[in-house]
This record gives C-alpha cells, sequence and structure tokens, in this order.
C-alpha cells in the first residue's frame, strides 16, 4: 500500500465535527499534491524520510489499552498516550488549557495559518486527534508550568500531535512538551505547534524529545511574534532513531525578541537534523540561536540555521552559535549557520564550531585522580549543562538534568586518550 | 619520597629534558628555578603524566612505583600533584563538582569512605576559609571567569582537599600580587608536614621569602646547572640567570 492511500484511510477513520472535516480534507489534499518531502529538496538535503514508506504506519486502534505510567512533572499535566488524552491537571481551566476541538481559538485564529508551507504539517492538520490549546488571557501569569506528555505506545503507529498556543497581551507562561515512546518499536511523531505572541507576551517552551530506536520524529515550530513579546525556546533532541526539527520564527513587529537554544545528541545511529528560520520582518526586532550538538558512534547531527533580515528594516540585531563536539571517527556533523542580510542597518554574526573533547581538560581532571571514563562524563554533560540556561530561569533545570545526563553518550574505553597530544 | 634518574625527554622528537637527577624526601621543600624555556613546566607535567612527551632515557621512582608506568590518575591517588602554571577552564563543570570527584577518587584509592555532598561542604568550607576564598567559587564554573590570581587560588585550594603527598607548584606565584601571594604561601605552609614534600617551580624569589626552601636547584636547557640552599636564590635574584652559562661547567650538581 502507499503512503498516499495509507494516509487517506487514515482521514477516513477519524470522526471530526463538521466544521474542522473540511479542513482536514483540504489539508490532505495539500499534502497528497507533494507528497513527503525528499532529498532532491535543498532543505531536506540531509535527511531522507524513506523508511516512512517502508512501514506500514497507522492511526492507533481507538480503546487499545494505552495506559501508560505516567511519572511526576513540576507543573499542571495534560498527558496523551497514542493521541488520546488520559490525563489532565485541573488547576488549569480547561479554557485556557484544553483539547483543540474544544477550544474557541482555533477558530479565531485559525489552525494551519502559520504552518501552510510544509507538508508534514499539512498531513498533520488532516491527521491530528485530541490535540491541545493553550490560550492565555491578557496579562495573564501563572507561574505554574504547563507539561503536555505525548506518548508513543503501540507499535507500528503514527501520531500527529498539534498544539496551538495563544499568549494575548501581556501574558507570561512556560510550556514543556516531552515526547517519548514504550519500548523501541518503529513508530512515528508528527508534531505541529503553531504560537502566536500578542504585543507583550512572553513564552518560555522547552521541548524534550526523547524516545526509542524506533522512534521518527518531525517537528514544526512556526511562532509568531507582535510588538515587544518575547520568545525564549529551549530544544533538546535527546532521543529518537531519525529526529527533524523545523523552528520558524517571525518576528512580525518592533521589540520582538526570540531567544533559542537547543542541544542534540545523535549518538549509535541516530540522525538528528535541525532547521532553524528566522525572520526579522520588522525593525528594532532581535534573535539569539545557541544550539549545541554532539555526534558519537555513527550518528549524525546538523544544524542549518538561517536568519533573514528584510529589507527596509532598521536594526536588526541577530547572532547565530553552533557549537559541537564530535566523539567519534565515524560520526558527522555538519552545521550551517547563514545570515541572509537585505538591509544596511543591521548587527549579525554567526560562528560554528567542531570540536573534540578537549585533551587538556581531560588531562587536568586525570591530575586529580579522576578516571578517564568519569572525566569524559563530566565533560560531556558540562557541555550540555550549558544549554540549559533557560530551564534555570524556568526552575525546570532539576527535571531535566537527570534526562540530560541519561542521554548522554557512552563513548567506547579510552577513546580520545593519548593520541592528539602536545 | 621522589628519585629521579637521569631523565631525558623528547616533545616531537626535540629534546628538552637531558638528564635530570633529583632527590626529594619527606619533609623537603625544594625550588627549581631557571630561565624561560628552560624545562621546568615540561619536568613537572612529565611528572603528573601528560602525554605526548617521550621519554627516551632514565627513570622516576615515587613512594616505590615506578612513576612513568602509572596513568595520571593513578599518580594523583598515590598523592602526587601539580598545580598547573596555566589551569584549564571547564565550563559547565562547578568547581564543587571537580572538588568532590577528585576528593573522591583520592579517597577510595586511600580505602577511605567517600564523603557525602553534605560532609564536602563542611569540608571545603575549612579550606577555602584557609585561602580566603569565597563560597560562591565552588558554584562557579572550573576557572571560567576566574582573574589570573583566582586560578592560582583555585589551584592551591585543589591541592587543600586533596592533601597530598607531594606537591609540584608551578609558577604558582607568577600573576599573584603581594596580598595573594601572602595568603598563597600561608596555605602552602600550612598543608606542609614531615610527611608531605613540595616543589615550587618559579623563576622568581619572592615565592621562597614566604615559602622556604631547603633546596634550590638551577634548570637551564634541560639540566640541573647548579643546586645550592636558598641563599643560591638570592644570588640568582641578583645576579638574572646569565652567569650561570659560565659557572655552569664548574658547578658539580648535587641532589
Ligand atoms: N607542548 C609543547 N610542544 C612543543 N614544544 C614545547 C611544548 N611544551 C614545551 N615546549 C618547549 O620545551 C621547552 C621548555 O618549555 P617549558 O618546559 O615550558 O619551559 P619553562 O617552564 O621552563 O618555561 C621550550 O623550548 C618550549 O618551547
Ligand atoms: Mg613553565
Amino acid at each position: 500500500m502507499t503512503t498516499d492511500t495509507l494516509y487517506t484511510e487514515a482521514l477516513a477513520r477519524i470522526a471530526s465535527p463538521g466544521w474542522l472535516a473540511d479542513g482536514r480534507r483540504l489539508a490532505l489534499d495539500r499534502y497528497l499534491a507533494s507528497g513527503l518531502p525528499d532529498t532532491r529538496d535543498e532543505d531536506w538535503r540531509y535527511t531522507s524520510l524513506e523508511q516512512l514508506e517502508r512501514q506500514a504506519l497507522r492511526i492507533p486502534d481507538a480503546g487499545a489499552d494505552t495506559m501508560l505510567a505516567i511519572e511526576d512533572y513540576p507543573g499542571a499535566l495534560m498527558a496523551f498516550a497514542d493521541n488520546r488524552l488520559i490525563w489532565q491537571d485541573t488547576r488549569l481551566p480547561t479554557r485556557m488549557l484544553g483539547t483543540l476541538e474544544d477550544a474557541e481559538a482555533p477558530v479565531r485564529y485559525g489552525l494551519g495559518t502559520l504552518s501552510e508551507d510544509s507538508a508534514l504539517a499539512q498531513l498533520n492538520l488532516a491527521l491530528w486527534q485530541e490535540g491541545v490549546c493553550l490560550h492565555a488571557p491578557a496579562v495573564y501569569r501563572p507561574r505554574l508550568p504547563v507539561f503536555l506528555r505525548f506518548a508513543a505506545v503501540q507499535a507500528e503507529v503514527m501520531l500527529h500531535p498539534r498544539v496551538l498556543v495563544v499568549m494575548e497581551p501581556h501574558s507570561d507562561a512556560i510550556l514543556v512538551e516531552h515526547y517519548l515512546a514504550d519500548g523501541d518499536a518503529p513508530h512515528w511523531q508528527n508534531a505541529v505547534a503553531e504560537i502566536f505572541l500578542k504585543p507583550g507576551a512572553h513564552l518560555t517552551h522547552i521541548r524534550l524529545i526523547e524516545g526509542g530506536e524506533g522512534a521518527t520524529h518531525t517537528h514544526l515550530v512556526s511562532v509568531h511574534q507582535g510588538r515587544d513579546s518575547q520568545y525564549r525556546g529551549l530544544t533538546l533532541s535527546l532521543g529518537g532513531r531519525l529526529v527533524r526539527q523545523d523552528i520558524q520564527v517571525t518576528l512580525a513587529d518592533e521589540g520582538a525578541e526570540a531567544r533559542l537554544d537547543g542541544l542534540f545528541v545523535a549518538d549509535g545511529r541516530r540522525h538528528v537534523d535541525h532547521h532553524l528560520r528566522i525572520d526579522h520582518a520588522a525593525s528594532h526586532t532581535t534573535s539569539r540561536t545557541t544550539w549545541r550538538g554532539m555526534a558519537s558512534g555513527r550518528g549524525r547531527g546538523i544544524f542549518d540555521g538561517r536568519v533573514l533580515v528584510r529589507h527596509g528594516t532598521l536594526q536588526a540585531d541577530a547572532r547565530q552559535d553552533s557549537r559541537n563536539l564530535l566523539l567519534s571517527p565515524h560520526a558527522e556533523i555538519d552545521a550551517k549557520p547563514q545570515l541572509e542580510i537585505y538591509s544596511d542597518d543591521v548587527k549579525c554574526g554567526h560562528g560554528a564550531t567542531v570540536g573534540r573533547l578537549d585533551e587538556d581538560a581531560l588531562f587536568y581532571l586525570a591530575s586529580r585522580g579522576i578516571d578517564p571514563a568519569t572525566a569524559r562524563d563530566m565533560l560531556l554533560l558540562g557541555f550540555a549543562d550549558q544549554a540549559l540556561g533557560l530551564a534555570d530561569d524556568a526552575g525546570l533545570r532539576d527535571w531535566l538534568q537527570p534526562r540530560l545526563a541519561a542521554a548522554l553518550p557512552v563513548l567506547p574505553k579510552a577513546a580520545n586518550t593519548r593520541e592528539v597530544r602536545p | 619520597m621522589l628519585t629521579i634518574h637521569d631523565l631525558h625527554v623528547s616533545i616531537q622528537g626535540r629534546p628538552i629534558l637531558q638528564g635530570i637527577d633529583l632527590a626529594v624526601k619527606p619533609g623537603e621543600v625544594h625550588a627549581i628555578m631557571g630561565p624561560n624555556g628552560s624545562g621546568k613546566s615540561t619536568l613537572a607535567q612529565v611528572l603528573a603524566g601528560r602525554s605526548g612527551y617521550e621519554v627516551t632515557r632514565g627513570e622516576v621512582t615515587y613512594l616505590d612505583h615506578d612513576l612513568l608506568a602509572l596513568a595520571p590518575e593513578e599518580r594523583a591517588r598515590a598523592g602526587l600533584f601539580l598545580a598547573f602554571q596555566y589551569p584549564l577552564e571547564i565550563p559547565g563543570v562547578a568547581n564543587v563538582q571537580l572538588l568532590r570527584t577528585a576528593l573522591n577518587a583520592v579517597r577510595r584509592a586511600r580505602g577511605q569512605e567517600e564523603m557525602d555532598a553534605f560532609d564536602f561542604l563542611e569540608y571545603v568550607k575549612d579550606k577555602l576559609a584557609l585561602l580566603e576564598m569565597d563560597d560562591a567559587l565552588l558554584y562557579r564554573a572550573v576557572n571560567e571567569g576566574f582573574s589570573g590570581g583566582e586560578k592560582k587560588r583555585n589551584e592551591i585550594l585543589q591541592m587543600a582537599v586533596l592533601e597530598p603527598r607531594l606537591a609540584i607548584l608551578d609558577e604558582t606565584d607568577s600573576g599573584l600580587d603581594i596580598d595573594a601571594l601572602r595568603v598563597v604561601a600561608h596555605g602552602v605552609n600550612v598543608l606542609k608536614g614531615a610527611d608531605q614534600a613540595i616543589v615550587l617551580v618559579t623563576h622568581y624569589q619572592r615565592l621562597l621569602d614566604h615559602v622556604v626552601p631547603d633546596y634550590v636547584h638551577v634548570l637551564s636547557e634541560g639540566r640541573i646547572v647548579c643546586s645550592g640552599d636558598r641563599d643560591l636564590a638570592l644570588e640568582l635574584e641578583e645576579k638574572g640567570y646569565a652567569w650561570l652559562n659560565d659557572e655552569a661547567a664548574h658547578t658539580e650538581p648535587h641532589p
């Protein structure tokens, strides 16, 4: 069966109210017109989704046992297992945090308006189930972080989690998306988050991607920022066999600021690809991107960051940094920060480094009695730890750090010692 | 405690140390002086076990160990400590984490129980006080953003925490102002005992006013060309190193 048939049949099995059904069909048609992206597309040069053609993935069976033990989260939790809501914290009213079908925001803002040019997002728009809407009223500033947990439980399912965030003027929130899988069976999570930040709104948005050997994870985050709004995103790609992250930020009005932090671990045979597009569409806008990556084994990591400063804008301020550790001779990292500047009045800079574990630092630690394996772990964790600045600000370091530590690559014994000195 | 016999070391085929002999006994303080580039740091690094140096001749015995056969971490666990001339910055690793991990590695090797975070904090606070260092330094990344003087002090803090048998201090005095020098010297003096030995690498005399050496050796072009007591250091201060080249031929080095 071709994937086209598969997806068409999947849509037929999703019950939807009428106002949504039309949109779904339209989205599917748009998807079918282009199909899955392939490596002839410049933006997909490094990443092939071919394996999705070979896996007969289905939307999950309703009613199958999808209970999965849920650990504690330090905030208000909405938990999904195979796209079904299995737990919702009652501390936040459902009109603020609820499922998409019940929310009012999608009607007002339109689903899909921030993700029209992505085929995968069109497929998501056709096939999403449940979905989440976070709608923060004006000047609302809950200290409680909101956690969305998306777990894949059954084997060979495809899930299309969809999140809509509307931050009304001067609201401020912390949103954490956590993706994970039960075991290593093949499955696909194809997530989309559309985020509207109204004037003066702030959002801290942390995404933690875990998931087993069988996980394909594709994800689009699209952010539209109004005047003086601040988006602070932290993307942690720690698991999954193939991960593709697209992050699009439009700084649409003056004073908008985006900070994008990221960390990926590409170990084993994992393939992790990050594409960022930051559009300085207005004057006096600021973006800061700091991406860290480490690759070991036969892992492959890609950072492709593009900053666009539009013609006619004044005083855009953009900085992109990509810092990477290459931990094995068979691993590969491609770091491509790019600036596309069509204005004379800008402050922009970018840099990329790909290095190895610092031999001098390893010797320094050894000279204090620390064995090589522990020393390497300390340096790796130290490198990764520096990506957690936003988690610090959100009070979530303690939640993230053990997960980070658990995801660090285990290096073969005696690698990186006694070779490049002095 | 430490016996170096006829040590020859090359870097990338180029001879740097060309026959070092040195014997250090417990309780002694030795100063190694000499012009820049004479091989002082090379000697210190070779003793600590850094790779990339080829030992082409000679042997080093430390407390019945064949020192050169030990990995760097084994040397440290056996009580050898090197205060680096250029301490490394390790972003993302908190000072306290390095100190505790190191101390526990050394304690395990000594057959002592590991210290938990709580006991360690008590322990390290005394050491911080000794070196007049602020507690906040514990939670900063190792040496990152530290001033030159803070880095040197931090080296001595590590020494204070690890309580080594043999400490080699590679130009710990350079980059310190007078007050910091006094504090560091005080720290070193407190840590020094009948069982401990100290090798001070320096090319100034001023540290030796505070930590008084039993022996002073002059290293030049990879050889100890002259040894004496602390008066030698004073003499060097006065005359500089230039006269050495003339007299080296006449002076027999002694241990
Ligand atoms: N890693 C190295 N690579 C190449 N040459 C080195 C290295 N380290 C030291 N040297 C050389 O060895 C000699 C001795 O250096 P060093 O031991 O640092 O001297 P000192 O500490 O007495 O100033 C110098 O000529 C120096 O250039
Ligand atoms: Mg030196």
